[in-house]
């Protein structure tokens, strides 16, 4: 136990002390709730708009940490030899883990807390939310993003890693669903859109909040997509350059 | 010069006799392969108890990854290995509470503090020492609040080294501790090592530096394209070349040797 509080305090040290990542956590949500929730870009009637953002803008938090921000520092950790030091102590591969991922969920609490505070400010109330259904969902987006991540970071050099992880940010972003619903996209980026998680999370946690309805088959479409990514990036893996 | 190095052999050579030191790593057979590479060529070798056994040879020669394998950092494509009775690839938690790692590059975070990286490398190993003890041993209770990022690159190497000691190890792996690092440096350096091993730890340690490994080595392994050229205690390797020979001057004559009758079995 001792050996896990360690490295979850060097982990959530490190993360901390990484500034830059502040902007992409909590800075770059915010303003686009706020921007979004203040205008009249989107497609969507000005009554709902903020019930429509909310949840999008969850979703994206937690793409933000588990997949960009856990993929990075993995990467740069990885070439750095952090990893491959590490894996000569008693720490051992599961405690790792496991450190970082409770690291993830401590900082997802506080970007959730936080953009909620923000999204009350801005009038967002729901009325028929199912709180236990949106935990599990954005445990299982938490789990497919840091597979996505952790896949490119175990492979990828820490350079190219970082575009990576970035780009993918920002196609996940756009074809996500988040700002507009994705039938307002050309039929056939619609249709790839549909089926990508980020576009599933968001639609999926739209429905928790807004309706109290779960989608079975979005729902365990985007189990598979955890699955898969989470096993991909365990086979894959490499511990050093 | 002759006077003092003469004394040294005498002095080692009666530690050879008078102590007997148990095999902590055995290796029989290595080979390590990257694709096309050959990098380790089928060698057999014992690191002792106790002893510091100098891994020595030009860049390239095979050094690391010997190391890395015997470490469990690295699989060897074939061959055996034994580091205190343990396979470094099946018994990796068991072994690694036993053993202290210096790699080549630190494996440090560049933000992380020194403190901070000492004292969680003491969590690590369950407190077996301090890490205000661990940073008295390298002279860093200076820098506790610098970041890795900005430490000199000897000041890097003895943190380093600090987290190594961490584990309070039976086995220490050193890959160039003292690479980039100052005189006074080496001096520390050479005097934890020779510490470590007095107290019965198995110290291997590689280094491209002869007049380095002459100084600190009980035992040497020559390396090079990936074959051992010499496995012998120093002393005996210096008595057969004659008291003035440096391990530079032996160097080149083994390897001169190897490369005529390499080209005596081509031809």
């Amino acid at each position: 136990m001792k050996i896990f509080r360690s490295q979850l305090r060097q982990e959530l040290t490190v993360m901390a002390r990484n500034g830059e990542q502040l902007l992409l956590l909590v800075v770059i949500p915010i303003m686009l709730l706020i921007f979004f929730a203040q205008t009249d870009f989107l497609p969507t009637n000005s009554e709902n708009k903020i019930d429509f953002l909310m949840p999008g803008i969850l979703g994206l938090a937690v793409m933000s940490t588990a997949m960009v921000s856990l993929g990075i520092a993995t990467g740069f950790e990885r070439s750095y030899g952090v990893l491959k030091r590490l894996g000569t102590t008693p720490l051992g591969t599961r405690r790792l883990i496991l450190a970082k991922v409770v690291a993830i969920c401590v900082i997802e609490i506080a970007q959730l807390v936080l953009l909620i505070f923000v999204g009350q400010l801005l009038g967002w109330n729901p009325s028929r939310v199912n709180l236990a259904q949106v935990l599990v969902l954005l445990l299982i987006g938490t789990s497919c993003f840091a597979g996505i991540g952790l896949t490119l970071a175990g492979r990828l050099r820490a350079e190219i890693n970082l575009a990576a992880q970035n780009g993918l940010y920002l196609v996940l972003l756009l074809l996500g669903g988040i700002f507009a619903s994705n039938d307002e996209l050309p039929k056939t980026l619609g249709d790839v859109a549909q089926v990508l998680p980020s576009s599933l999370l968001s639609s999926l946690l739209r429905n928790s909040f807004n309706n109290n309805e779960l989608v079975i088959t979005d729902a365990i479409a985007l189990g598979g997509w955890a699955l898969s990514a989470c096993a991909l990036a365990v086979i894959s893996f490499k511990w050093s350059d | 010069m002759s006077a003092k190095s003469c004394e040294l052999r005498t002095v080692m050579v009666m530690n050879f006799s008078g102590q007997s030191h148990e095999v902590a790593i055995s290796v029989r057979d290595l080979v390590v392969d990257y694709k096309q590479l050959r990098a380790v060529n089928k060698i057999s070798f014992d690191v002792k108890q106790g002893q510091v056994t100098v891994v020595i040879g030009p860049n390239g020669a095979g050094k690391t990854s010997t190391m890395e394998v015997c470490s469990g950092v690295r699989t060897a494509t074939s061959g055996k290995i034994s580091v205190l009775g343990l396979d470094p690839q099946k018994d990796r938690s068991k072994l690694n509470s036993q053993i202290g790692v210096m790699l080549q590059d630190g494996g440090v975070y560049p933000s992380a503090r020194v403190f901070e990286v000492a004292q969680h490398y003491c969590n690590l190993y369950g407190n077996r020492t301090t890490a205000t003890e661990l940073l008295d041993a390298v002279d860093l209770n200076r820098q506790r609040k610098t970041s890795w990022r900005r430490l000199s690159g000897g000041e890097k190497q003895r943190l380093s080294l600090a987290l190594a000691l961490a584990a309070k190890p039976r086995v220490a792996f050193l890959d160039e501790p003292t690479s980039g690092v100052d005189i006074f440096g080496r001096d520390l350096i050479r005097g934890i090592v020779r510490r470590l091993a007095d107290d019965g730890c198995a110290v291997i340690m590689a280094t491209h530096e002869l007049d380095e490994a002459q100084r600190v080595a009980d035992h040497v392994l020559m390396f090079q394209d990936g074959n051992l050229l010499a496995n012998a205690p120093l002393a005996e390797l210096r008595g057969s070349a004659g008291v003035n020979q440096t391990l530079e001057d032996i160097f080149r004559d083994l390897s001169n040797n190897s490369a005529v009758s390499k080209s005596r079995d081509t031809q």
